[in-house]
């Protein structure tokens, strides 16, 4: 029996998550995805150092009302189809890296339709720094959770976590809480990469102006 | 099955010729993500099998593979990652020299 029969016939005795999909990657493999996880934050990173001499522009006006307005009512409801995604992962298709990328586009949306400034003026680069680093210690926390029950790394039923009834929302463990981490990660993070990346010129690269950067 | 490894290896082509014989940098990572999308394919269909359902129970009838597609959400991120720092490089590059030419990106300056 190959490891593919055993997690399709064993993943919700084992996990407690019917979406098999999501039990590899956030039970079986779950180190696996700390360090994929880890990649998006390295990513992050060197985008907001590479970008770090900038501020974000505040000229730009967005686009006509009738956009404005269009996806002013969209945009709650893709919030909560974008929260739908992340918390149903682990029993229906998506989880946190899909749903985190629907909080992105949000926030990406909102900057295009809006103008530069109006996303970072009601959610500052500041919070999406904090989400994501809450996101990803969050997953460490999780993880270190199933060292101190006197497992493995990432032990899920084994260390304590209610397996539930499979199949419900409640259910799987942690790994509900896994994909929320991942969808905080993921949508701040990739967030802040497009808003590294619009930022203007307020100073030669090389030059010794050090105007205030934006916070 | 065939038709989907000879589109795997079409895309991959088209991804290839991109990143060879183009001079703008955004082009060349366009290509770069074509050939990445024609990898993840490849990874998704090996997993497939005749009249297979998605992995997600209780099913009605057999399964696919769930481990080549865990993992292609592992690539996507990854490549996802690698876009957003490469287009950061274009975007400093095209501030240093004015151009995302790599035929004008020539030398050490600032």
């Amino acid at each position: 029996m190959g490891p593919a029969e055993h997690y399709l016939a064993n993943a919700p005795l084992e996990t407690g998550t019917t979406n098999v999909v999501a039990a590899i990657l956030y039970d079986y493999r779950g180190f696996d995805t700390l360090g994929e996880s880890t990649i998006i934050f390295t990513a992050v990173t060197g985008v907001a150092l590479l970008f770090s001499g900038f501020r974000l522009g505040t000229s730009a006006h967005g686009l006509s009302v009738l956009v404005k307005r269009g996806v002013g009512t969209l945009a709650p409801f893709m919030i909560v189809f974008g929260a739908y995604v992340v918390l149903f992962g682990h029993i229906s298709p998506g989880g946190g890296f899909q749903g985190g990328v629907v909080f992105a586009t949000v926030a990406i949306l909102l900057c295009i339709v809006y103008g530069a400034g109006f996303d970072a003026s009601r959610v500052s680069v500041k919070t999406k720094t904090v989400v994501e680093a809450i996101g990803a210690l969050s997953f460490v926390g999780i993880g270190v959770a199933g060292l101190l029950a006197g497992g493995a790394f990432l032990t899920n039923l084994a260390a304590g976590f209610s397996a539930g009834t499979p199949g419900t929302l409640v259910s799987g463990g942690f790994v509900p809480l896994l994909n929320a981490a991942v969808g905080m990660k993921v949508g701040a993070g990739l967030a802040m990469v497009f808003f590294s990346m619009v930022r203007e010129v307020v100073r030669e690269i090389t030059g010794e102006t050090a105007e205030e950067v934006e916070s | 099955m065939n038709s989907t490894y000879t589109a795997v290896a079409v895309i991959f082509c088209i991804g290839l010729y991109c990143v060879i014989a183009k001079r703008n940098l955004l082009k060349i990572i366009i290509g770069l993500d074509i050939m990445e999308g024609a990898v993840l394919l490849l990874l998704v269909a090996s997993g497939y099998r005749e009249g297979g359902v998605p992995p997600i129970l209780p099913a009605s009838g057999p399964m696919v593979n769930p481990i080549p597609q865990a993992f292609t959400l592992t690539a996507i991120v990854v490549g996802a990652s690698f876009t957003a720092l490469a287009l950061s490089f274009v975007i400093m590059l095209h501030r240093h020299y004015g151009s995302v030419d790599i035929d004008k990106i020539r030398g050490l300056r600032g």
